[in-house]
């Protein structure tokens, strides 16, 4: 049954060249400089998103649970146009009112120190406070 | 990478399981004290990742925990990630008791 072979070269070769690539990717355990997860420019994509999305507002119970949800997402898609590639990426966003309340929060990982990394910020004003952390886990 | 058994998977009722007994220990009955909270905190991440890396699963991970008081003010967590949904996984946990919420969160990412 030949009937296709004469439509199904293309395909063939391009699927050859993906796994080449990806072959060639595989053996490298270390990402190079250019690609590795940097804190500081993190922080300052954080740090921009949080005051973009929360300068000037107050508490308000109903939107604050959205208002978490977005800046976690629009963090992760900022900080994903930064093209670390063969990064993991979390991003994890804590809100809450502003009322005296004691907050502290902790974090360990289990992980390679040599590639991967973290970047933190707060932002505050009268009425909320805000922590984004976000996390960048190479993969081999 | 093809290989998606038991161990190579993110369980997440083993780890809710393992996050809140972290929390039972740690903080248990207590009421709130600025002093302690600190040590709570960090007890309840530390044994979480023991308790992880007892699985003996080839899977890095992070683990998260917030403790607020409670005095009636409102707290939100979001996560968002970008990652292997087939093999990645997170977990988030939240406690109370009568004067402190308590959220721990982990992510467990296969390597």
């Amino acid at each position: 049954m030949n009937t296709g072979t004469d439509e199904d070269p293309l395909p063939d070769v391009s699927k050859f060249e993906e796994n080449q690539e990806e072959e060639s990717v595989s053996f490298q355990i270390r990402p190079c400089l250019a690609n590795k997860f940097k804190c500081e420019k993190v922080k300052e994509v954080i740090r921009e998103v949080l005051n973009e999305k929360l300068k000037g507002k107050t508490y308000d119970v109903a939107a604050a649970g959205q208002w978490s949800e977005e800046i976690a997402v629009m963090i992760k898609d900022r900080v994903k146009e930064l093209n670390y590639t063969r990064y993991k990426l979390m991003v994890q966003v804590v809100l809450g009112e502003q009322r005296g309340a004691g907050v502290v929060t902790a974090t360990r990982c289990l992980w390679d120190a040599d590639s991967d990394s973290y970047s933190s910020e707060i932002f505050t004003n009268d009425t909320i406070f805000c922590m984004a952390v976000v996390y960048g886990v190479f993969f081999y | 990478m093809g290989d998606l058994g038991e161990e190579s998977q993110f369980v997440v009722d083993e780890v809710s399981a393992i996050i809140k007994q972290a929390i039972e220990d740690a903080i248990g009955g207590n009421a709130y004290q600025q002093s302690k909270v600190n040590q709570w905190t960090s007890t309840v991440v530390v044994s979480c990742l023991t308790a992880l890396t007892k699985l003996e699963k080839s899977f890095k991970y992070i683990v998260t925990c917030t403790i607020m008081q409670k005095n009636g003010a409102g707290l939100h967590t979001s996560s968002s990630c970008y990652w292997d949904n087939a093999t990645d996984g997170s977990c988030t946990v939240r406690w109370e008791n009568k004067t402190m919420y308590c959220i721990v969160s982990v992510f467990g990412l296969a390597i």
